[in-house]
């Protein structure tokens, strides 16, 4: 058990925060001004400022194809899965190797995982500072339904960051956590999560410390960016039947448009309507007041289609609505009064909404982080995997080895053999999916097992335990049991990074990252330089003649070199100058002291010393 | 009654090399050690090998020991003991897992009491695949028609023969119990709960059709479909 703190993150679609754990419970990271939220918002400009956060997302609408919003969106994921998303993303993305997607941010292609590292790193600043000391451990969290590259992605974003990420856990789990800390009845407890860009319901049983996940499902395509979407669709084809079919709408456009529609979505959760209006150019204004029916006809399919799967998890969980004693409200789409009626009507009660919906999840991170530090000893979380796994069989089938909905860490063995003889390697393809057949499945990448001894074909008996552990993660391990000998395993991921890749990416955040310390540095520096050169004159005034002409001639040079080196960029070299100056300094500052003392004393009487 | 036959030979911790008297935790210094090769799951949880296992018991028992084994509480250990961790408490969660539901009780109970597998021994009743080819004429016929009443209705009979079948495989595994304790097992009384229970795969595949899964004992870790998919998940391993 060590003393440093382990930060609990929510590392969000729209919002990321962070809180860590207290003895009285977990503690939301605020900056001065109280605000817990960091905007998941970056934006670079041409020479190589990155922005992070509000001031980011404030000048999204100048900067629309260098700002980056929503990156949890594109984690783990292939150009392929983001056709729908690619018409309303105002910045280029582009197909990434194995089957992932980078963003061209001023002609440099920047991966997903990098750019929620800068997130994270922001995340992580502020905590150093509300904390007052360095943090090198955390737990992230992500959505119950994310699958194995989507979890890894995110993982190494922690490592680019800089952090050891020691677990990361799901976030209804963890909104679960948060609000079950202090409870000790036993309840069943249904986490509805609607964030912006995905959703995920858990059904869990909370007894005395227990909290047991029966069942978990979800869609990583589906949150309040859709519901944007609604109105955004709205307002433009409405547009374009007044001022045009053929409207275009650059990137500016497209993401001025998205901010009003987000805009009027919260406006109308309070209002009974909302008020759009779009300056178009050219004295063209489009003007509108959209009243609460309207959008809730629209976004009424989305909101049932999370009831759907509500239904379905409560199926695998074999329970009926009316057995959940609580339904917890977790992400900023569940303020939507839609949402909370329909929810409350799916489970015969009110929702419970008394705890912050964009809080919940940090603090239900810092709850497992204080799980793992050893200080929250009578909490024990059983999770569960959300996505079947199985490998690829004869003829292009899926075969399940471990079912969804099974308690992580879980495990099992399969024995493969060779069809050549002396192969020394066995390609497997691993898959996560409810379906039959392969292609509709989601691949985890290709498996290779080698340094299998060279037998006759079918000789060999080769045992391979798929382990997922608590992350949710895969392991694979394999042992050619006639030998006894451990294979080796390579993995080719799909939708993920290499390791080489990661360890690419993160050598190049460290560089950054020493670079940003050395600018640091010189600015505390300079700063320290310039009180020197102002001491110096104010005792040359006061002193300088004082001096001989030798000392004078010595301390003039030094205050030049300083003021040059000043100017240029090495820490170092004005810390030298520095040193030299001070030592120069010497003789005037003891005249100094002297002509002060002196100016004191005279016209004194001896007995008023 | 034997309230475990289950050949006892005393492992030794690795820590402190005392005997321990169940498989995975110390008793005396509470360290963590890895899972014998012959351990059953019901020595595995420490709980009595007989089918009709006191549910209440057995997650206590899993409980009790996922709070030695689980991760979480290792993260401050040396990798090793975190791999180890990581291996135990994947069977100790597969154990629970097998032991909690009834049909995977009994498939896994036939298998280590030497019974034969789902896939060396496919049969069931007599006149059981009638009926059941007669249900799903009947499930079919009613999903055309939209007549959501006759599918409750015959879910509804289904659930029925499920549970008469657990019914019937409790009761078989009882009189087997004394049999042996009599030592008047006669033949073929293995194959016998085989049979039951190769039926009640069928009845679960069935009842999935209709969109229902099997009432669970208290509701715990539903990792149920497993029985609808392959044999090899209605067997426990």
């Amino acid at each position: 058990m060590s003393e440093s703190v382990i930060l609990g993150i929510d590392l969000g679609t729209t919002n990321s925060l962070a809180a860590w754990m207290t003895p009285v419970g977990p503690n939301v990271v605020r900056d001065e001004a109280g605000s817990a939220l960091v905007p998941s918002v970056v934006a670079f400009s041409a020479d190589g400022q990155v922005t992070i956060g509000q001031e980011a997302r404030a000048h999204a609408v100048q900067n629309p194809l260098a700002t980056v919003y929503s990156v949890k969106r594109l984690m783990g994921r292939g150009i392929d899965d983001l056709a729908a998303d690619l018409d309303f993303l105002p910045y280029p993305i582009v197909s990434g190797p194995h089957e992932t997607v980078r963003v061209m941010v001023h002609g440099q292609a920047k991966s997903p995982q990098e750019l929620s590292a800068v997130i994270l790193r922001e995340v992580r600043r502020r905590a150093e500072a509300a904390l007052a000391r360095p943090i090198t451990r955390a737990v992230i969290t992500v959505p119950a339904y994310f699958d194995d590259s989507q979890r890894q992605a995110t993982r190494d974003a922690g490592r680019i960051a800089g952090l050891e990420v020691l677990r990361i856990v799901n976030e209804p789990t963890a909104a679960a956590l948060a609000y079950g800390l202090d409870r000790r009845e036993d309840a069943t407890v249904a986490v509805y999560d609607f964030g912006g860009g995905t959703f995920d319901i858990s059904i869990l049983r909370v007894s005395g410390g227990v909290f047991q996940v029966l069942s978990t499902d979800g869609d990583t395509h589906l949150g309040g960016d859709d519901l944007d979407r609604e109105l955004i669709d709205l307002i433009t084809s409405e547009i374009r039947a007044e001022f045009g079919r053929s409207l275009t709408f650059p990137p500016a456009t497209r993401q001025a448009l998205r901010n009003f529609a987000e805009a009027t979505k919260i406006r109308l959760s309070t209002d009974g309507q909302a008020d759009v209006e779009v300056a178009l150019g050219a004295d063209r204004v489009y003007r509108r007041t959209i009243a609460r029916e309207e959008f809730e006809a629209r976004a009424g399919r989305w909101i049932d289609k999370t009831l759907d799967l509500c239904r379905r998890a409560l199926a695998d969980a074999s329970i009926e609505p009316g057995q959940i004693d609580q339904a917890v409200l977790v992400g900023g789409s569940t303020r939507i009064p839609l949402v909370r009626r329909k929810v409350g009507e799916l489970f015969g009660r009110e929702p419970y909404t008394a705890i912050d919906p964009d809080e919940v999840v940090a603090m239900g991170a810092a709850v497992q982080a204080g799980i793992l530090a050893g200080v929250q000893r009578d909490t024990l979380l059983l999770d569960v995997t959300a996505l079947s796994l199985g490998i690829e069989t004869l003829g292009g089938a899926m075969g399940k080895l471990i079912m969804r909905n099974s308690t992580i860490p879980c495990q099992a063995s399969e024995t493969f053999t060779t069809y050549v003889d002396g192969q020394t390697a066995v390609d497997i393809h691993v898959l996560q999916g409810e379906r039959e057949l392969v292609g509709d499945c989601r691949s985890l990448g290709k498996f290779q097992l080698k340094g299998i001894p060279p037998m006759p074909a079918g000789a060999p008996r080769i045992a391979v335990t798929f382990l997922i552990d608590a992350n949710g993660i895969l392991n694979v391990s394999a042992r050619e049991l006639r030998s006894g000998r451990e294979a080796s395993v390579q993995i080719t991921p799909a939708h993920g990074l290499t390791k080489d890749e990661v360890d690419a990416m993160v050598a190049d955040s460290y560089t950054h990252a020493v670079e940003d310390l050395t600018a640091h540095r010189t600015i505390d520096l300079r700063n320290e330089a310039t009180r020197v050169l102002n001491a110096v004159d104010k005792a040359l005034a006061d002193a300088g003649h004082a001096l001989s002409d030798e000392q004078r001639k010595l301390l003039d040079a030094s205050v030049t070199m300083l003021r040059a080196a000043m100017k240029g960029d090495d820490p170092d070299q004005i810390n030298a100058a520095m040193v030299v100056a001070n030592d120069a300094a010497m003789p005037l500052t003891e005249a100094q002291m002297d002509e002060v003392l002196s100016k004191t004393v005279k016209g004194k009487k001896l007995d008023e010393i | 009654m034997t309230e475990s036959s289950s050949e006892v030979r005393p492992a030794k911790c690795s820590h402190c090399e005392r005997p321990m008297s169940t498989p995975i935790v110390c008793d005396f210094c509470q360290a963590l050690n890895a899972v014998p090769a012959t351990t059953d799951y019901f020595a595995l949880l420490d709980v009595p090998r007989r089918f009709d296992l006191d549910q209440q018991l057995l997650h206590r028992k899993f409980l009790a020991l996922s709070q030695h084994a689980h991760p979480d509480f290792h993260t401050g250990d040396s990798p090793e003991v975190q791999q180890l961790s990581l291996r135990v408490c994947a069977a100790l969660n597969d154990a629970y897992r097998t032991l909690k539901d009834p049909a995977r009780r009994a498939a896994y109970l036939l298998e280590v009491l030497g019974g034969k597998s789902s896939v060396e021994d496919k049969a069931v009743p007599e006149g059981f695949l009638g009926t059941m080819m007669m249900m799903q004429e009947e499930i079919a016929d009613a999903k055309e028609a939209g007549q959501q009443h006759e599918l409750d209705r015959l879910r509804e009979v289904l659930q029925t023969q499920h549970d008469g079948l657990i019914h019937r495989i409790a009761g078989l595994f009882g009189e087997h119990q004394e049999a042996i304790a009599c030592n008047a097992v006669r033949k073929d009384f293995l194959g016998e709960i085989r049979r039951q229970v190769n039926a009640v795969s069928y009845v679960r595949k069935l009842l999935s059709l209709l969109g229902q899964l099997p009432a669970r004992t208290v509701g715990l870790d539903a990792g149920g479909h497993g029985s609808a998919e392959t044999g090899r998940d209605a067997e426990a391993r």
